[in-house]
């Protein structure tokens, strides 16, 4: 036994103390009450730490258990079978039931005047433009308002120069330029950071795309080459299409998620 | 900074405590309450001291954990080398450099969203944007984990580390396993390392303490070293390899002549050939240990021919010292520990070398210099040719020679115990030296307690006489008291003696009565002092008047208590001494008719008349007492307004407290404090 291990020394030399055992058990069997105590007289942000760690711990217990009660043995799923089904590769094309032929034209006629794409957030809430322009005074009586300041995540490209300030109507500012997202990839579920080559568009106004302001719901184009994903003729991919999936001004970052 | 004291470092939480302790602070310390209706400002400066305040304390405390750990390079090599031997060297940068980098991305994590929040217009976003500032430090705290649980692991390992000190005198112990390092350790310090009959018993190093000369020696055990090529090596090996090539000490290379270590006299001499260039430069002794299972001659022809050659490397070592004789009885030792022969002469060669090897080495270093200069050792100078030894008288020589014969000769009772089977078998005959009137008493069984008495309290040797002196006393006593009694008769007196006993002891009842009601009613009466006596007990007259009713002459008494309570003026110094020494010698004399002249001069006033009002005191610095009484007239009448129309006066002044602290500030520990 090493010289420092103080604690074992002395139980080498002294033993323990002759109620040692007992206590340990009985504070052991106490501790169980004691938690229990704790947690119902706790109050405050303490209180809610508490009851959260106790839930977390309560769903994963349940979710063990269901687990456990699976049956290992399988069993032969027995469903009904309709009247007048056949298996799939007897199924003919002449047989598809007409409705199911006029609902799919309606469905398609409905996308395309709707002009939606097929992206994972096809709908997004409305950006008004006081939320998202903040109107800057100038002037020597600070009376003049046609300046706008944006106030959301915005992207310029690299070799962006402003106008002239005396010009320049909306103000875009340094602080809230981004160059770099977290785009996700849906399959592989894993996420990279990824450069911004562009603003394809933005679902709240042709305007806001020129501006290049990123909002959640906007397509961007990110430079995927780290992927190394490759084109069927040869071809190496570098450039991919992702939309925002977060409000970036509210995070300080963008999260997007990768258009396959 | 050097640093051996590797108890010191705080303990390491690991990442999810980390975490927590340093959000729930942030909680308690900064401001809780923050309503969207505030302006913008305010909302603003309210998140960004919490971002900043986290980003404060885990740098804090980040940096705390990487000063406090040791830097390999920057401590002495000896621990250097021991720790890279026990944690590795690059792991332990590494973590250490992990933790620093987390250091700096959770700066740079604060600045960038303190930037980020410069922008917030409304309350949310200033929210969310604290919790993702929060929520990514937390993460990168997170993600070093691991490193901080092995740093906990290795500053829990270091702080019970031995304390070795790497300049001190030093003595290192070392040879195969199982050759008796750890007993001997045992026999000479108070180290108690655990000895056992299997190899690598001791797995790591001990120190302990011994004494020699007056000075404190460490003594260092090392694990067994076996005769491996280096890169071989085991962990436990390298630790004692560590100590040989670091610390400055003298070596004792243990030798089990007797091989029931398991290992021949051959392996143990091809293990000391291969680490003999450790031994450089220190101070060698080579010990045969076990000499009570094979003694050192018994050793066959070519066991002996190996240790000759050890003894030659060693003799090596003291040549190469300078000035010092072959010396060869110190440098091959024999001895056993279990009969704990040889072991003090093994301690005492081996402090003795390391000694003369040290102070050798300060002798040549350039700082003696500095204190040679200092040191004198004074010689008296020899005033004649005349030989002068120390002088012992005889009778003292005789007395000691016989004290040192009779120590030996005499058997002590530690010898008798130890004859008789140790301490806890025998235990002594206290009853032996007692000296009593007759030998035959010495085994009497005496009683100590007697209904309830101890019997040695009534135990006296003289005690008949005693008894005839006490009576001897009383007889006398009783012959008193009858004479006293005989005295206290009242009938024997005369009249006017039995008239004055009348008196005197009416007067004593009195007095017993009047205390006795005093003392009643002390708890309810006010404890006054004599001057403010208001039922003028205490006065002259009445002194005098008691005196003359007892038949003495009073006047000469009242006078001596009148002159004696004159009130406290200041009181001319005398100026002419001849006219006081002409009285000085009747002075003292009170009683007589005269006064001196201080008494004379000065007036003499009882304390119950009051002053008139317009008399000059001589400090006050009035003129004449016409002057005092304008002056009185003046400050009544500058007061007469103001006490007419019932102002504040000048000893109405009050200074009050508006804002007592404990109501204006601190947080509440329940409730809200926006009623302040």
């Amino acid at each position: 036994m090493p010289q420092g291990d103080y604690i074992e020394r002395h139980r080498r030399d002294y033993g323990y103390r002759p109620d040692h055992f007992e206590r340990k058990r009985k504070k052991d069997a106490r501790e169980v009450h004691k938690r229990s105590q704790i947690a119902q007289k706790a109050i405050g942000i303490k209180g809610k730490m508490i009851a959260k760690k106790n839930y977390t711990e309560k769903a994963q217990m349940k979710r063990t258990i269901a687990m456990h009660e699976e049956s290992t043995s399988r069993r032969k799923a027995d469903d009904n079978v309709q009247e007048g089904a056949i298996p799939a590769y007897l199924m003919d094309r002449e047989n598809t039931a007409r409705a199911k032929i006029i609902s799919n034209t309606i469905k398609q006629k409905r996308k395309e005047k709707a002009g939606r794409w097929d992206v994972p957030l096809p709908k997004v809430r409305p950006v008004a433009e006081d939320e998202m322009f903040k109107v800057v005074r100038t002037g020597k009586r600070k009376t003049k308002q046609w300046k706008r300041m944006v106030t959301k995540a915005t992207f310029v490209g690299p070799g962006f120069t402003r106008k002239p300030p005396k010009y320049e109507r909306f103000i875009r500012p340094t602080g809230l330029r981004f160059t770099k997202a977290h785009v996700t990839h849906p399959e592989l579920k894993c996420t990279f950071n990824l450069e911004i080559i562009g603003v394809k568009k933005n679902p709240n106004g042709p305007m806001y795309t020129s501006l290049g302001v990123m909002t959640k719901g906007t397509i961007i184009e990110v430079n995927c080459s780290e992927l190394g994903l490759v084109t069927p003729a040869g071809k190496v991919v570098w450039g991919k299409y992702a939309q925002v999936t977060n409000n970036p001004e509210n995070d300080g970052c963008i999260n997007a998620v990768l258009l396959v | 900074m050097v640093q051996y004291n590797f108890k010191k470092i705080t303990v390491v939480p690991n990442g999810k405590e980390f975490t927590d302790i340093i959000l729930s602070r942030t909680q308690r310390q900064t401001p809780t309450v923050v309503h969207k209706g505030y302006a913008i400002s305010r909302l603003l400066q309210f998140y960004m001291r919490k971002v900043k305040y986290t980003q404060q304390n885990f740098h804090d405390k980040l940096s705390a954990i990487i000063d406090e750990f040791p830097r390999l390079d920057d401590i002495h090599p000896f621990y250097g080398d021991l720790l890279h031997v026990l944690y590795n060297k690059d792991h332990y940068k590494l973590a250490l450099g992990q933790i620093n980098t987390a250091r700096n991305l959770i700066g740079k994590i604060a600045k960038d969203y303190v930037k980020l929040l410069k922008y917030g217009d409304s309350l949310y976003r200033c929210k969310t944007l604290k919790v993702a500032a929060l929520g990514r430090m937390c993460t990168v705290i997170k993600r070093i984990g691991p490193s901080l649980a092995y740093l906990e692991q290795i500053r829990q390992h270091m702080a019970r580390l031995p304390s070795i000190d790497p300049n001190t005198r030093t003595v290192l112990i070392c040879g195969y396993p199982n050759v008796g390092k750890s007993s001997f350790i045992n026999k000479i310090t108070r180290a108690d390392v655990d000895v056992q009959p299997y190899a690598f018993t001791t797995k790591s190093l001990f120190v302990g303490h011994t004494d020699y000369k007056y000075l404190r020696y460490q003594v260092i055990d090392t694990p067994g070293i076996l005769d491996r090529p280096f890169e071989d090596r085991n962990i436990i090996e390298m630790t004692s390899i560590t100590a040989l090539a670091h610390l400055r000490a003298a070596i004792l290379f243990f030798l089990d002549i007797s091989g029931s270590c398991g290992y021949s006299i051959a392996q143990q001499a091809a293990l000391f050939h291969s680490i003999k260039s450790l031994f450089l430069n220190k101070p060698l002794i080579v010990v045969c240990n076990k000499t009570d299972l094979q003694p050192l001659e018994g050793i066959s022809e070519e066991d002996r021919k190996l240790v000759m050659e050890m003894k030659a490397e060693a003799l090596k070592t003291i040549v190469g010292q300078g000035d010092e004789p072959t010396d060869s009885d110190s440098v091959l030792l024999t001895m056993s520990t279990l009969t704990e022969e040889g072991v003090t002469a093994v301690k005492n060669a081996a402090c003795e070398r390391l000694l003369n090897q040290r102070v050798e080495i300060k002798m040549k270093s350039k700082k003696i210099n500095d204190c040679l200069n200092r040191f004198h050792v004074a010689i008296p100078k020899p005033r004649d040719q005349k030989e002068r030894p120390p002088c012992i008288p005889p009778a003292v020589l005789e007395a000691k020679a016989k004290q040192t014969a009779e120590e030996e000769k005499r058997k002590t009772e530690k010898d008798l115990e130890d004859e008789n089977g140790g301490a806890g078998v025998y235990s002594m005959n206290l009853r032996k030296h007692y000296i009593l009137a007759s030998d035959e008493w010495k085994e009497d069984i005496l009683p100590e307690i007697l209904d309830g008495h101890n019997v040695y309290d009534f135990i006296d040797a003289d005690i008949l006489q005693r008894l005839e002196e006490l009576e001897r006393e009383e007889g006398l006593r009783q012959a008193e008291i009858e004479d006293d009694d005989f005295e206290m008769d009242g009938t024997e007196l005369a009249p006017e003696q039995q008239a004055t006993l009348a008196a005197i002891r009416k007067r004593k009842s009195l007095l017993i009565q009047r205390h006795r009601m005093k003392k009643s009613t002390a708890e309810s009466r006010p404890t006054v002092p004599r001057k403010f006596d208001k039922d003028k007990q205490y006065t002259s007259e009445r002194m005098g008047r008691q005196l003359s009713s007892v038949g003495l002459d009073a006047t000469l008494a009242i006078k001596r208590m009148r002159s004696r309570s004159v009130s406290r003026r200041g009181r001319k110094r005398e100026r002419s001494p001849e006219t006081r020494s002409a009285d000085g010698g009747d002075g003292m004399d009170i009683d007589g008719d005269t006064a001196s002249k201080k008494q004379r001069l000065s007036r003499s006033r009882s304390r119950s008349v009051s002053r008139a009002p317009n008399e000059v005191v001589p400090g006050e610095g009035f003129r004449d007492s016409a002057q005092k009484g304008k002056a009185i007239k003046l400050a009544k009448k500058s007061v007469k307004k103001r006490n007419k129309e019932a102002r504040r006066g000048e000893a109405d002044r009050v200074i009050p407290n508006l804002k007592p602290k404990h109501l204006f500030s601190g947080k509440r520990s329940s409730g809200k404090t926006d009623r302040r």
